[in-house]
């Protein structure tokens, strides 16, 4: 016990901990403010010098912006979109990546298949809005979920193949050629024996697809301008670039947005090296 | 179709099975990012509206001379920099320090990911409230110590909008370069160090010639993966500052969106896109030919 706090208070190992609480005080200071804002009365907000603990708190913000304005309608549609747009990418890839992590296809054509899948991810997501917005505008879907539903689906895909590939790679070939001597056909074994084993690769691989989902803003907008269509992120960036800005409504639907956010990147914590590396860096 | 049910689901001849798992994936990517990209090209090679459409090189030799465009290019390198060279050394930095044994490690490691978890717009809110020159957290503290803060407007500040973007850029994404690197130095075997402590190298000797070196793969991805995103950022900055004041914050992928959607320029906007493009593949590559020879070396 002497010898571990001995360890705790050497100079060096002070110094150390005092970098740390200053890297968390900037990181984490600001996202308190937030908070604090999205809770404070106007007085309290507008004060000299800032009140970062002695306020009064009130959910009147948060009233304001989801039952007096449209703030409520966008949470749901955004919640609607990543959702379905993450069950479309999540079945259409862990397909696509079974295919490409079990089967050598003649002339290298899985790995290209997979690095032409990945690829697909590096465009400047600018560069695809142009067309997208032209193309939705031709078939009438702007404004629509279903635009937003469709071209999430694509910008996830690639993400949903190449985790999932890396993750069917590591499951023993043997597991499923057992399952296929005694009797199951391929997609059988996929099914029974394969999948139950990749299931926690699989949830991280989804709650990342509804991350990028949730926080994604060009695509939405370019693509939705109506409060029926439109997701979280729009409706907050409409009300900021307005002249008279109302900060305590703003706030609260910032808080609001990035709340499930936080809860889901604490979930994926093991997986977040990987996911956002795209399975470069190994974590 | 019973028939190829059938032979999917239960035939013991799998050659055409991966080639139907993959389907309907190269289907969707072709129809959503292929077929969008040659669809944009010819936009971009294209002057003129409907019917009076005509082909032309016209949008590609408007560049060269576009002040606003390479104004644009200018900030979006001077953006990606600066923001790349910040977010490397203390993202370095702090993996350093949370690679030593301190106790709750991890717990501090969750905690220092937050601002890279968030929306962008929402950082973009969270910032406009901190740099606010009236009621900002950040000239309120100011003020209070005594600072003179009228000449700190920051984000409406001709002269510091870019330099307080930038700043924002490195709060949200030096996490990211910490949790890379740091997933680098732990993946490190212990054997060189050991040899290092027998030959009785320095701290900083280590680090120069063990560390630095094994961690290398590790700093390519990483720096890869952010200039990427530098390259097109756009989010953050629209909340921003909208690319102003004036056009002091315009970046390439701020230019595109005005030029296609306030002036409906869709065919300037399309080659612009595709400058973009290609400065960002010629730059992956680059990334990606080291990465390349660390491998093979």
């Amino acid at each position: 016990m002497r010898a571990k706090l001995k360890s705790i208070f050497t100079l060096s190992s002070l110094l150390k901990y005092a970098l740390v609480l200053l890297a968390l005080l900037a990181a984490l200071a600001p996202v308190y403010w937030l908070i604090t804002i999205s809770l404070k009365s106007e007085v309290d907000q507008f004060a000299v010098p800032p009140r970062w603990l002695s306020f009064n708190p009130t959910l009147v913000h948060y009233k304001d912006a989801f039952v007096a304005r449209s703030f409520g309608q966008y949470l749901i549609t955004s919640a609607i979109v990543a959702v379905l747009s993450t069950v479309c990418a999540l079945v259409l890839g862990t397909f696509a990546a079974y295919a490409l992590a079990r089967f050598r296809l003649p002339r290298k054509l899985d790995t290209r298949l997979a690095l032409w899948i990945l690829s697909t991810r590096m465009f400047p997501p600018i560069v695809t809005a142009i067309p997208l917005f032209l193309m939705m505008r031709d078939v009438r879907l702007l404004n629509t979920k279903a635009s937003l539903v469709i071209v999430y689906t694509a910008f996830n895909l690639p993400f949903v193949v190449w985790m999932m590939r890396g993750f069917f790679m590591e499951v023993p070939r043997e597991m499923e050629e057992a399952a296929m001597v005694d009797g199951d056909s391929r997609l059988g074994a996929l099914r029974r024996v394969v999948l139950p084993l990749v299931a926690p690769g699989l949830a991280a691989t989804a709650v990342f697809c509804l991350i990028i989902s949730w926080n994604e803003f060009l695509f939405a907008l370019v693509l939705t301008q109506t409060d029926a269509a439109m997701t979280l992120p729009v409706g907050i960036a409409g009300r900021v670039t307005q002249y008279e800005i109302k900060w305590g409504v703003m706030s609260a639907a910032g808080v609001v947005a990035m709340m499930p956010i936080l809860v889901f990147a604490m979930a994926v914590q093991r997986y977040l090296v990987r996911g956002l590396s795209l399975g470069a860096v190994k974590g | 179709m019973w028939r190829l049910r059938r032979q999917i689901f239960s035939s013991r001849d799998e050659r055409a099975l991966p080639y139907l798992l993959v389907a309907p994936t190269v289907a969707v990517l072709v129809a959503l990012s292929i077929y969008p990209l040659i669809y944009s090209i010819r936009v971009s090679f294209q002057t003129g509206v409907g019917q009076r459409a005509a082909w032309s090189l016209g949008n590609f030799a408007r560049l060269a001379s576009d002040r606003f465009f390479l104004d644009a290019l200018g900030h979006t390198l001077v953006y990606a920099l600066v923001a790349l060279t910040f977010e490397f050394l203390l993202g370095l930095g702090l993996a350093v320090l949370l690679n030593e044994k301190l106790r709750g490690r991890n717990f501090f490691r969750a905690l220092l990911l937050v601002p890279m978890m968030l929306p962008p717009v929402v950082v973009g809110v969270v910032w406009r409230l901190m740099l606010n020159p009236n009621f900002g957290a950040i000239n309120g503290t100011l003020k209070g110590a005594g600072v003179n803060t009228s000449q700190l407007t920051w984000t409406a500040s001709p002269k510091l909008a870019l330099a307080s973007v930038i700043m924002v850029d490195i709060w949200q994404w030096t996490p990211f370069m910490f949790l890379v690197l740091l997933a680098g130095l732990q993946a490190i075997p212990q054997e060189p160090y050991e040899a290092a402590v027998i030959d009785g190298s320095s701290r900083w000797q280590t680090f120069r010639h063990i560390t630095l070196p094994l961690l290398k793969p590790a700093i390519l991805i990483a720096l890869l993966l952010r200039t990427m995103d530098l390259l097109r950022v756009f989010d953050q900055i629209f909340i921003l500052t909208e690319g102003g004041p004036g056009f002091a914050t315009e970046t390439i992928s701020l230019y595109i969106y005005r030029t296609a959607f306030r002036f409906s320029d869709f065919g300037y906007a399309a080659a612009m896109s595709f400058v973009l493009l290609i400065l960002t593949n010629i730059i992956s590559l680059l990334y990606i030919r080291l990465l390349q020879r660390q491998e093979s070396a």
